[in-house]
């Protein structure tokens, strides 16, 4: 049996500490990776999803999320591929975040919305929740998973992806906080949520790439990408999502700075829990729409 | 009989009004009451929506999400969350947290002190439109909605209106008087329990190899080197007992510094210096010396300054 290692900051120092556990993470996108099958998602952004003032443009977010999923499940309609998702008779959680500084944008969860009902699911079997999950009868009762958060720093597990998004989902979240938050893809797993999963959606409208103090926000360091990455596999999302923000982090900085903690889940939630694919040579980024700044 | 069964009730309520949970409940309705009264319900020309909110350790996460860890990861009570309201202006949040104690409040305070002091209560550090202070067992965040030209000021008003309302201060952990005062950064200084407060500054390991917890008290500040100007970093903890300490150290120096010698200073990855050694229940390390020289001075400093207080 392998003996588990001890990561340090000399490892860091070293340059080793990638071997230790994160092999993949600073890999450079499109490198090949063999003839493994590699995990599909799509970045889509435009530049006029913000306005001027701020607003967010509500029809401009739902034209990127037609154009994205159609590319993703390879369909000309949005209807078609959301079909593909979602059956009529579904009951349809969509797992939101509302964090107040910096919440899944109401637009996206209502162009989200307007596509379940447009497949004929009844707005009584749609719910729409962060907190209250637990307490809420339609995700008590669901079928079907839709997972929409934005991307951020977090001071606990490295980033605010779409592994996190579930920690609603236990009663007891801070018990999944030690070594890293490691364990959040276990949540995964739980009959609540286990299988349900029919589409993960970062929102990559506005990131925070960096952070410092308690609440872990400061304007500063949120940037408007106006984008949005979607894809079925979580891991490949927030593996992505990750090596986002690290670059972000470099254009801002002009340096690479470490985030207080490795998102380590990321890694553990493919090499332990097999959720998805965290190795970024393995996952293809398909890039639609505004491409100035995409770093990616 | 008719006595007896008097005898017994008086009993019961005797034992709930000691420890159980009506008893808890007129406490925490107390502090609850303490804490109203420290926020004006008019500030200028703001005003309470008078819709306060209180979450205690168990349900902050509902309001703050996992930022809440780092309130619980000190002694934090309660939180009131006040909102303000001015016609025409972005609505102000306060959220003034009971932490238990002076140390843990300024503790929470010294875990960002990069922006500018503002002097309220008895530290504080404005940037990003947040305005957080500490005072006596009570440390605050206020800061407005949507950040606009009158944004500091408004919090700052507020703010100073809090800070005054709250009579008692408090002292300062203890361990901050063993830091050596030459080259140190006084607003840099951080205080903390866990080994997650320590890594949030400085990353050493994501193990626990320092073992630090709940019943440690650590220290961590910043020293500029007067010839180089050069980072260097003093870390001290104190643990419950000496023998905590030195099975603490014995960890540390097996995973972090396995080739050191006796002497216990070593040349580090990045062409630093690292020191480390434990004194009675306290553990010191230098991290990021300059060289061997500077690591020792600074480790001869602190160790003296123990000394000095015996």
């Amino acid at each position: 049996m392998e003996k588990k290692r001890t990561i340090t900051r000399r490892d860091f120092l070293r340059g080793t500490v990638y071997t230790a556990f994160t092999a993949s993470f600073g890999s450079p996108l499109g490198k090949e990776a063999g003839a493994e099958e590699k995990v599909k998602v799509v970045l889509i952004r435009d530049e006029n999803v913000i306005d001027q003032q701020g607003n967010i443009y509500q029809k401009i977010v739902r034209q990127m999320l037609d154009r994205a999923i159609c590319e993703l499940l390879g369909e000309e309609k949005p209807i078609q591929a959301w079909r593909r998702l979602i059956k009529l008779n579904d009951i349809v959680g969509i797992k939101s975040n509302f964090w107040f500084y910096l919440p899944t944008p109401l637009e996206l969860e209502a162009a989200i919305q307007q596509r379940i009902l447009d497949v004929g699911v009844p707005k009584k079997n749609i719910g729409i929740d962060d907190r209250e999950v637990l307490n809420n009868p339609v995700f008590r009762s669901s079928t079907a998973l839709i997972n929409v958060r934005p991307l951020r720093t977090h001071f606990w597990s490295g980033i605010g992806g779409c592994i996190k998004n579930y920690i609603m989902f236990v009663s007891t979240p801070w018990l999944y906080h030690p070594d890293a938050c490691s364990s959040l893809a276990s949540i995964w797993n739980k009959p609540l949520v286990k299988g349900k999963t029919r589409l993960n959606i970062l929102s990559l409208i506005r990131t925070q790439f960096w952070g410092r103090g308690p609440h872990y926000f400061d304007r500063r360091f949120v940037s408007d990408y106006r984008g949005l990455l979607i894809g079925k596999d979580p891991v490949a999302l927030d593996a992505i999502g990750a090596r986002l923000l690290q670059l972000q982090r470099i254009a801002y900085f002009g340096e690479d700075r470490p985030t207080d903690t490795t998102p380590k889940h990321i890694f553990v939630a493919d090499e332990k829990y097999k959720l998805g694919v965290s190795d970024l040579r393995r996952i293809e980024v398909v890039k639609l729409g505004w491409t100035e700044g995409s770093l990616i | 009989m008719k006595n007896e069964v008097i005898i017994s009730i008086f009993m019961v309520f005797g034992l709930l009004a000691v420890g159980g949970t009506p008893a808890l409940s007129a406490e925490k309705d107390a502090e609850k009451m303490e804490m109203k009264r420290l926020l004006p319900l008019k500030v200028g020309s703001h005003e309470s929506d008078r819709k306060d909110q209180f979450y205690d350790r168990k349900t902050t996460f509902r309001y703050m999400d996992g930022a809440a860890e780092l309130y619980r990861s000190y002694g934090f009570k309660l939180l009131l969350v006040r909102r303000y309201l001015k016609t025409g202006h972005p609505p102000i949040i306060v959220e003034l947290f009971d932490m238990g104690s002076p140390e843990d409040s300024f503790g929470v305070f010294s875990f960002e002190t990069e922006g500018e002091d503002l002097g309220a209560g008895q530290g504080s550090d404005y940037g990003g439109g947040l305005l957080r202070f500490w005072k006596g067992k009570f440390f605050a965040n206020i800061y407005a909605e949507q950040e606009t030209p009158s944004t500091k000021q408004d919090v700052l008003e507020i703010g100073r209106a809090i800070a005054n309302s709250i009579k008692h201060e408090g002292q300062k952990p203890k361990l901050i008087h063993y830091l050596p005062k030459e080259d140190f950064v006084e607003r840099s200084v951080r205080y903390f329990h866990h080994h997650q407060g320590l890594n949030y500054q400085y990353f050493v390991s994501h193990e626990n190899i320092l073992r630090l917890g709940e019943r440690t008290h650590a220290v961590f500040a910043l020293y500029s080197l007067s010839e180089t100007k050069i980072k260097t970093f003093l870390l001290l903890i104190q643990y419950p007992t000496q023998k905590l300490a030195k099975e603490a150290f014995q960890s540390f120096v097996k995973i972090y510094m396995p080739e050191s010698t006796s002497s216990r200073v070593i040349q580090t990855e990045n062409g630093r210096w690292t020191s480390a050694q434990f004194y009675q229940e306290y553990i010191i390390v230098v991290f990021d010396a300059p060289s061997k020289e500077k690591a020792e001075k600074l480790m001869e400093a602190t160790k003296k300054k123990f000394e000095g207080r015996q």
